[in-house]
């Protein structure tokens, strides 16, 4: 064990001085680090520039009201919105720049509900602003005006101001929140959800440095006095044990670089709020941490071995990668159900099961059938798997100048 | 041989149907410098790497000290002929990483390289980045990588591989210095003048299998030529036993009969007065030996 340990410090220690290693964990809170000088810089300028690139203007609507019921404005609506007395005189306004898109209620609109909506914006912000609430609740209370009381016509306009109450379990309390629910709602999804994320990196990263690792030495031709002194199961297990640390520092990183970003210990603190709020969430992200990083550090270990070039290990763990990366490719889809079958089915296959699980865990409840059946084939995959892939291992470490074949593998997979 | 310090007994070894070592015997005693011989592709590294536990053996069995190789890794040293070093690492921290590999203390492992470093002209580079060294000083490192841990057994696999003269010398002189400590040495090389300047027993392998093995100077006797290279004071006479004389300026070289024994005719030659100035019985260079085992097998 001693030397497994000599192996995972040398691992670490070497790596964790790699440029590749710094500029990557760098990069993320280099990031972090422009986006608040271009703040700092251009204020104003940056905010209103990157929100005209998803929000179109609002500040200046106009109406031309033939139905009777919008106009005049209110003064609390004064600012976005400016009647005109018909279309010529509104698109003038356009032309202008006075306004950027005008609005024409017909006299049969409460029948038909049309509207005519004149623009320069293209179509994409014109349906965004069809579908604003600032508009619907200028309609809204235009309509409503004299016919309800404010109150009817408040709750009219705000319908759900929500209470949330989570059943801890049988004989405990209910937890409730209230008014910053959907702020702490926010916080306690999508914080989990981009830890996940980071893991799932980690994972690509840390067995991406094992594979570069094995091949470094397959193709330097150092591995053959290094197997002269440990098995290539010991000097596999350092590598896994070195590596992981090393992944674990990056994120470590990360986390901390991205509490500093948003507020240094507050923020820190918020991120911890958030992790620590569920501490099953917790506990079941580190345990596909260790699972999914295990698999794939094995594989990439065997891969790595099986290549007589970097570039042909690369090629080889290309495969695994893509297996581990199919949860992040459909992640969109899994953020909007992560209960989908889609989702469910790859939660049990032993490849895609630790990645997958933690996208979904982080978004939501996830079947307790889901959760044991995913760790139990991935247990199950582990041991296997190390044995196999330490064989394969240790079977082409010293194959420099061809690549092991299919039948070869297979062979040295049903002996181990 | 009472209690050698390597034995290795009916190795067989097979890669994909080719049987690469078929049933190798042999043993190394303490102390030795043995010579591993054979062309390319005689199953050479198999059975180094057998013996390293780097590939296991299907049949036959290897002890070292006593003890598994498994068990044994630790009293070995190991310089393989596909060799290289992490080239990205300083030349201490290689050092120092692979003799804790080996099980010795890092402050012992400091030592021992700053040690070796100086022995081979190396201290001054002592911080360098592996790949900044020439070839010749890479390989002077990777040789000092395989002993930096004191082994009681040392393999070398074509040490003496791509270096200049002066190197080869400077190796030879390290190689018998361990040996005078000690340490037993399996040298595996192709240069014969080498081996015959370092072994005192060899092994050939040719196709997986043991050909020649013993004691250098008995195989050099025993593949002698039959003739005898002397010079005389006057003429020489007629002499029992010897089929054919040559004169080469002042010296007379004699081939004799099949079962003439050179001493015979040196008794002949006394006893009819002859001054004898110098007498020499032929031997053959272990290279003509080599050549002529691996062909007569080849070809059988």
């Amino acid at each position: 064990m001693r030397k497994v340990w000599i192996i995972a410090r040398q691992e670490y220690l070497f790596n964790v001085r790699r440029a590749g290693f710094i500029i990557t964990t760098l990069l993320f809170p280099a990031l972090g680090l422009l986006g608040l000088a271009i703040a700092a810089l251009f204020g104003s300028q940056a905010t209103d520039f990157l929100g005209a690139q998803f929000v179109p203007q609002m500040e200046g609507i106009g109406i031309v009201d033939h139905y009777g019921a919008f106009t005049p404005i209110p003064e609390e609506y004064a600012y976005t919105y400016t009647a005109y007395e018909d279309d010529t005189a509104g698109r003038a306004a356009i032309e202008r720049g006075e306004i950027g898109t005008l609005l024409t209620f017909g006299a049969d609109y409460l029948q038909t509900g049309n509207v005519t909506i004149t623009s320069k914006e293209r179509d994409f912000a014109v349906s965004l602003i069809e579908e604003s609430d600032t508009l619907r609740e200028y309609i809204t209370t235009s309509l409503l005006r004299d016919q309800v009381s404010d109150e009817v016509q408040r709750r009219i306009v705000d319908p759900v101001v929500p209470s949330i109450v989570r059943l801890e379990g049988a004989g405990q309390e209910p937890s409730g929140t209230q008014g910053d629910s959907a702020i702490s709602m926010i916080v306690n999804t999508m914080v989990p959800y981009f830890v996940g994320i980071l893991l799932v990196i980690t994972i690509f990263s840390s067995s991406g440095y094992l594979l570069q690792s094995v091949s470094g030495e397959k193709t330097s031709r150092v591995i053959e006095i290094v197997l002269s002194s440990v098995t290539a199961w010991e000097l596999l297990a350092g590598k896994i044990i070195g590596l992981g640390a090393l992944g674990l520092t990056q994120i470590a990183f990360w986390l901390i670089s991205a509490s500093l970003l948003s507020g240094g210990a507050f923020g820190l603190f918020g991120i911890a709020i958030a992790l620590f709020a569920k501490p099953s969430l917790f506990i079941l992200s580190i345990v596909y941490y260790i699972l999914g990083f295990l698999i794939f550090a094995v594989l990439m270990g065997a891969g790595g071995a099986m290549g007589t070039t970097q570039q042909e290990s690369q090629q080889i763990a290309g495969l695994f990668s893509f297996m581990a990366a199919l949860p992040m490719m459909i992640m969109g889809f899994i953020f909007a159900n992560p209960n989908a079958g889609i989702a469910r089915v790859l939660s049990w296959i032993p490849f895609t099961a630790p990645t997958m699980m933690m996208l979904r865990i982080s978004l939501g409840d996830v079947q307790i059938v889901d959760i044991i059946g995913s760790i139990a084939v991935c247990v199950v995959t582990v041991p296997a798997l190390i044995l196999a892939g330490a064989k394969v291992f240790r079977a082409s470490l010293l194959m420099y100048g061809s690549r092991p074949k299919l039948r070869e593998i297979w062979q040295i997979v049903r002996e181990a | 041989m009472s209690d050698p310090l390597l034995s290795v007994q009916g190795l067989r070894k097979r890669f994909n149907g080719f049987l690469a070592v078929d049933g190798v015997s042999f043993e190394v005693s303490h102390g030795e410098i043995f010579g591993l011989l054979g062309p390319n592709g005689a199953g050479k590294t198999t059975t180094i790497r057998s013996v390293m536990d780097i590939i296991k053996a299907e049949e036959g069995q290897v002890t070292i000290l006593g003890n598994s190789p498994a068990d044994a890794r630790s009293r070995v040293g190991y310089l393989p002929e596909e060799r290289g070093l992490y080239r990205d690492m300083r030349v201490h921290e290689v050092l120092v990483y692979l003799a804790q590999l080996k099980g010795v203390d890092r402050s012992t492992a400091q030592k021992n390289a700053e040690t070796w470093l100086e022995r081979v002209d190396l201290a001054d580079r002592h911080g360098s980045r592996v790949k900044e060294l020439s070839r010749g000083m890479q390989q002077k490192l990777q040789f000092i990588a395989s002993l930096i841990h004191g082994p009681d057994l040392l393999i070398l696999d074509e040490p003496f591989q791509g270096l200049d003269p002066v190197n080869v010398e400077l190796l030879k002189a390290l190689i018998r210095e361990l040996q005078a400590n000690g340490t037993t040495i399996v040298l595996s090389a192709h240069e014969m003048n080498l081996v015959e300047a370092l072994c005192d027993r060899i092994l050939l392998i040719n196709r997986g299998k043991s050909v020649l093995y013993g004691e250098l100077a008995a195989i050099k006797q025993q593949y002698a030529p039959s003739t005898v290279r002397l010079r005389v004071q006057g003429e020489l006479p007629d002499l029992t036993g010897v089929m054919r004389v040559e004169q080469q300026d002042q010296q007379y070289i004699l081939t004799l009969a099949s079962g003439a024994h050179p001493q015979a005719v040196l008794a002949d030659l006394v006893s009819a007065d002859i001054e004898v100035q110098s007498y020499e019985v032929g031997s053959a260079p272990l290279e003509e030996i080599f050549i002529s085992v691996v062909k007569e097998e080849t070809h059988a």
